[in-house]
């Protein structure tokens, strides 16, 4: 029997009776001093890499967000007791440090897609007359290496430009940016404080006015997802290479 | 808490499968990595094919809805 784990939180203590997770199991608390780590039981050979799962997955986590704000596990933590116990004893200082930044929090995503312009192609020569397969390689090379310099501009130009329009409101700000032949996705990933979340839409529907030739989807407020990674290497933790 | 409250591309997208793509995108590429999480390597290709098929599938719409709105030259 392993544990499915959900999330990991501070201050909770009890769960509602009704709350079932990943197949349809009963979800219950895993206490590790002031610690709770939300789970169910589960064997390995039942877990099913499915819709439904992924989707009762977040039904937990957004019912505990609704009490605090949690750090949410990845879809598919399976793992022991000593494997949890573990993992929360050895990286008890870098939890409590990521649930006091999000403490309070939610995370609002902004997707934003354009058209690649004229002017946005004219940034990266076409490779005409290759006078040979070594000049073509090199001329390939440069090619990428202008497309991920107006990749690092683009992003600073959006970070700088929703930094702008929503001020002091984003504690925490995630951009990416995904090229495409014909547009641009960019997705810019916040981190705020609850209470907050009616003035960032507010904000957000103001600035959308202002780029009509960028098409905007706005959603949240959710569990701070991007937001709940501990930059660690865990990979050797458990002896897996 | 998932609702999409403002949705100003593609009003040919219904609310609730852009909700459900979100919600897959948020569940499987985000959130707290655990180490167990290698005791479903086995059904690693079912989720990078989920998660790829999800943004796929979105910037592809996407792209359809801006091409149907460009103005014809």
């Amino acid at each position: 029997m392993r544990l499915y784990v959900y999330c990991l939180a501070e201050g909770v203590d009890r769960l509602n009776n009704t709350l079932r997770g990943v197949s349809d199991a009963p979800v219950r608390i895993v206490k590790f001093e002031d610690l709770s780590a939300v789970v169910s039981d589960c064997r390995p050979e039942d877990f099913q890499v499915t819709r439904k799962n992924a989707l009762a997955h977040h039904e937990v986590v957004q019912s505990i967000t609704e009490q605090t704000t949690p750090l949410p596990a990845r879809f598919g933590a399976l793992v022991t007791v000593e494997q949890l116990s573990n993992y929360v004893s050895t990286h008890h200082q870098a939890i409590k440090a990521k649930l006091a930044h999000v403490r309070g929090g939610v995370e609002m995503n902004v997707r934003m897609i354009r058209t690649i312009t004229r002017a946005d192609a004219s940034q990266v020569p076409e490779n005409e007359n290759v006078p040979g397969p070594g000049t073509a390689f090199l001329l390939e090379k440069r090619k990428e290496i202008l497309r991920a310099e107006a990749g690092v501009d683009r992003k600073k130009q959006l970070s700088s430009w929703l930094r702008e329009k929503l001020g002091d409101l984003i504690k925490e700000e995630k951009i990416s940016i995904v090229p495409s032949e014909t547009v641009i996705l960019a997705r810019a990933d916040h981190l705020i404080e609850r209470v907050d979340v009616q003035e960032y839409r507010t904000k957000m529907g103001k600035a959308v006015e202002e780029r009509p030739e960028v098409r905007f989807m706005v959603s949240g407020p959710w569990p701070p997802y991007s937001f709940a990674n501990i930059e660690l290497e865990f990979s050797s933790q458990f002896g897996v290479s | 808490m998932s609702d999409f409250d403002q949705i100003i591309v593609g009003e040919e997208w219904e609310g609730a499968e852009l909700s459900l793509l979100e919600t897959l995108d948020h569940v499987l590429n985000r959130g707290l990595v655990l180490a167990g999480e290698i005791t479903i390597a086995v059904a690693d290709i079912d989720l990078i094919f989920i998660g790829l098929n999800v943004l796929v599938s979105s910037v592809e719409t996407a792209h359809e809805t801006l091409r149907k709105r460009e103005p014809t030259e």
